[in-house]
């Protein structure tokens, strides 16, 4: 049995924490230069069915510092536009010999759909409206890094959570790390039934983001204008929009934080996007090492055993964790006060 | 050729019969039946002690995807499944290619399966209510009828205009001639592959809301009382579609309805992980909806049970769920679904059993079946049911060419062992020759 990552919702907190672990690890040794990447045999296989720059350039990178080799597969001038099925697709690249299979398809559950095929490990690059797992690993590698913490915080997801895969992997992963997820947003964007979703729904922004330690923004589609479930960026700026204004109800050194494509001025105005408190680039970053991470997970398992050389020891990496963390606590107690000084500042003006 | 079926449970909702006694058929015909009956000079007596012994099963809802999906089934393939799931008579429906809308094409579905290589049960096509299936022309419904049409149906293409359907039934109507109607409303479900809910949600797929389904139910039985027009609803899924049709059918308005054993039986949980042998129109709802639709079936408010049979090839079920079709087969599990999930547990009687999956749907279409009175069918039409043989559900081993089934691998209760449309058409492996009196 190969170990996949197809969603957030299927793993429990240890595979969570040990992701996390490893990803920190990763990225001191890569940071500090400490890491010699050695040429493995193994070949990912990059399969994306639908357009995206930074997860398959950030797999790529992930690839290349493990040591792996990387092929890509396009669907356009493949044989899937000559009609080929996706399941002969999948066994195909079995049969050239692909170690692991990384994907996005616009299908949600496709992945989940190759992994039943493919007989390797399948990590889910983004699937439909369903997950994003890589995504969600590695926004939570950054509040990690500038909170300390993801059990007790405050995050409110906000946006288009009904069509969001991020917002599903976001709110999968921070509820199980014991964190309280809000989802905000507009009534038709939110899924109507949240029984089986983690996190409580919020249809007004400033009550959603009321104290919140972490806000999470999802990009606005245009077609949901076309497709009628909202009358008008206009209208949604006014209700939605994070900038200073809406940012004042959070906490005041609160996380601001998108997945990207950002639309400016839509979801998100400029000060809120790349003010202090604007974690975008460090989530881009993390990317990388949360894939190193997903890569050798999915192959540790398969293989039975680590792979030579990359690998510390997980009781390294948890002493390495606990030395990330008081450091971070020293940090945000630096950047409250900081902030708290601002709002001072802004008083006595 | 005399058979004497002997010391059955005798079942036979038309005539308000539920007796143990046995019963011959001779050439091919009911001769006979009783607590005691002639069976001197018979050629086979076959036990029937625990065995239920109904008129031949009638389903109202089958696609045999003849002519132009024959990598589907075949009319051939089609008939032989239901003659092994207990079948006598089975309506197939129009969304074919091209679609059953000239008498022509009637002649041909009457003569393929009339075929000695086909199953030797009877066929009775539905008719194209528009032309190509297309919701907007109407088809040449008298002369459709009088190829052999019991109905008229626009199945998976759903009829938008409420004007176009106001024409349709009034000419219906005027034809005698009954309107089958899935009901859905398509600017609310389009792209949608499962119901809108919790699952949906959680799977990010999009929904299909309970009021599609239920507000052209609405409509459709709104027209049905004011037009007259005699109005069958196909597959009712949700307790909002059951209420409406409650009301229609209080405020007097012609109409009926079927469920099909998947939509009593499984809920929008069994998709899973994005299962594609689960996706079906409408959708697999909850469990709330069941509880109404088990009520409803007892009350009496869902006439009949129907299989929607809907076979697909491997290659076009083996797919993201995103991408594939909506049906699944269901000739050959629909007596044991229907035996284990409602008759054992207490939801219908076995007469009750019987007239759900023979004498009603016989009924609502006018057809020559449902029931072992003698003269009342064109020939003996009866099948014998094993109420307490356990079984385990296996596709693979089915008539049907295809194996797109969600009851795959499910133990059940209840089979049919024996099935005779004139001569004996089908007779289960499992079936004990112990039973096997005397043969002549």
């Amino acid at each position: 049995m190969s170990r996949h990552l197809l969603g957030i919702r299927q793993l429990d907190r240890e595979d969570i924490a040990e992701l996390l672990q490893t990803a920190m690890e990763f990225k001191r040794r890569v940071l500090e230069a400490d890491f010699v990447p050695q040429p493995l045999n193994r070949v990912v296989g990059l399969l994306f069915f639908e357009g995206s720059t930074r997860t398959r350039v950030s797999f790529e990178q992930a690839a290349h510092y493990l040591g792996y080799r990387v092929t890509n597969f396009a669907a356009q001038g493949s044989s899937m536009s000559k009609g080929e099925t996706l399941k002969d697709t999948i066994l195909t690249l079995r049969h050239e010999r692909l170690d692991a299979l990384v994907m996005r398809h616009r299908c949600s559950g496709a992945p989940t759909f190759a992994a039943r095929y493919f007989g390797g490990p399948v990590v889910n690059a983004g699937d439909g409206q369903h997950e994003h797992p890589t995504q969600a690993l590695g926004d939570a590698l950054t509040i990690l890094e500038r909170k300390g913490r993801l059990e007790g915080l405050n995050v409110a997801i906000v946006g288009d959570v009904s069509h969001s895969r991020v917002a599903r992997s976001n709110a999968w992963l921070l509820a199980k790390m014991g964190a309280s997820v809000r989802l905000v947003g507009p009534k038709t964007l939110m899924p109507n039934n949240m029984s089986k979703l983690p996190g409580s729904v919020y249809y007004d922004l400033s009550a959603g983001i009321e104290d919140c330690d972490v806000v999470i923004c999802l990009r606005l589609q245009r077609e949901r204008m076309d497709e009628g479930l909202l009358s008008s960026v206009n209208e949604y700026r006014r209700q939605y929009q994070i900038n200073r204004q809406t940012l004042r109800y959070a906490a005041p050194d609160c996380l601001v934080m998108h997945p990207g494509p950002i639309n400016r001025g839509v979801e998100m105005d400029d000060p809120a996007a790349d003010g202090d408190n604007s974690a975008i680039t460090r989530q881009i970053e993390n990317g990388i090492f949360v894939r190193m991470a997903t890569l050798h997970w999915v192959f540790q398992s398969n293989a039975g055993q680590p792979a030579a050389g990359t690998v510390a020891p997980v009781k390294k990496a948890k002493e390495k964790v606990s030395t990330v963390q008081s450091k971070v606590k020293v940090a945000k107690k630096a950047s409250a006060a900081a902030s708290h000084a601002k709002t001072a500042k802004k008083k006595a003006k | 050729m005399k058979t004497v079926l002997k010391n059955g449970r005798i079942l036979d909702p038309a005539q308000d019969l539920d007796m143990v006694g046995s019963l011959v058929v001779e050439d091919d015909q009911v001769i006979e039946f009783g607590a005691k009956v002639d069976a001197r000079g018979a050629d086979e007596v076959i036990d029937c002690t625990g065995l239920w012994i109904a008129p031949g099963l009638v389903d109202l809802h089958v696609h045999l995807r003849e002519p132009g999906e024959e990598h589907r089934e075949t009319i051939v393939s089609g008939t032989q499944s239901a003659a092994a799931g207990g079948y006598t008579t089975i309506c197939c429906m129009p969304n074919t290619n091209p679609p059953l809308d000239s008498p022509s094409l009637i002649d041909f579905i009457m003569d393929r399966s009339a075929s000695p290589e086909a199953g030797g049960v009877f066929v009775a096509p539905v008719g194209a209510l528009t032309l190509g299936n297309r919701g907007d022309q109407l088809s040449d419904l008298a002369a459709l009828k009088k190829a052999g049409i019991v109905a008229a149906s626009d199945e998976e293409a759903p009829i938008q205009s409420a004007l176009v359907m106001t024409r349709a039934m009034e000419t219906c109507v005027q034809l005698d001639l009954p309107i089958m109607a899935h009901c859905e409303e398509t600017s609310l479900s389009d792209g949608g592959c499962m119901n809108e809910g919790a699952m949906s949600a959680m799977l990010g797929l999009k929904g299909m809301p309970r009021t599609s389904e239920e507000i052209m139910v609405m409509r459709n039985c709104l027209i049905s009382l004011h037009t007259g027009c005699q109005l069958h609803i196909l597959r009712v899924s949700t307790w909002g579609a059951v209420e409406m049709i409650r009301q229609a059918k209080y405020l007097g308005a012609p109409v009926t309805c079927e469920i099909c054993p998947h939509h009593f039986s499984l809920t929008e949980d069994a998709v899973g992980e994005f299962n594609p042998l689960f996706k079906t129109t409408p959708p697999l709802r909850t469990q709330v909806d069941i509880d109404i639709l088990l009520q409803a079936l007892s009350d009496g408010t869902i006439d009949c049970i129907a299989s929607d049979h809907s076979p697909y090839a491997n290659y076009e079920v083996q797919v993201p769920f995103e991408e594939a079709p909506f049906g699944m087969v269901g000739l050959e599990s629909v007596v044991g679904v229907t035996l284990t999930n409602l008759t054992h547990r207490g939801i219908l009687s076995p007469l009750e059993t019987v007239r759900k999956l023979s004498t009603a749907p016989a009924q609502i279409l006018r057809l020559e079946a449902g029931t072992i009175k003698p003269g009342d069918t064109p020939v003996a039409q009866v099948t014998v049911i094993d109420p307490e043989l356990e079984w385990t559900f296996d596709v693979q081993k089915t008539f049907s060419k295809a194996k797109n089934s969600p009851f795959q691998g499910m133990k059940l209760k209840g089979k049919a062992v024996m099935t005779m449309c004139g001569s004996e058409i089908y007779r289960d492996a499992r079936f004990d020759g112990r039973r096997l009196v005397s043969v002549g």
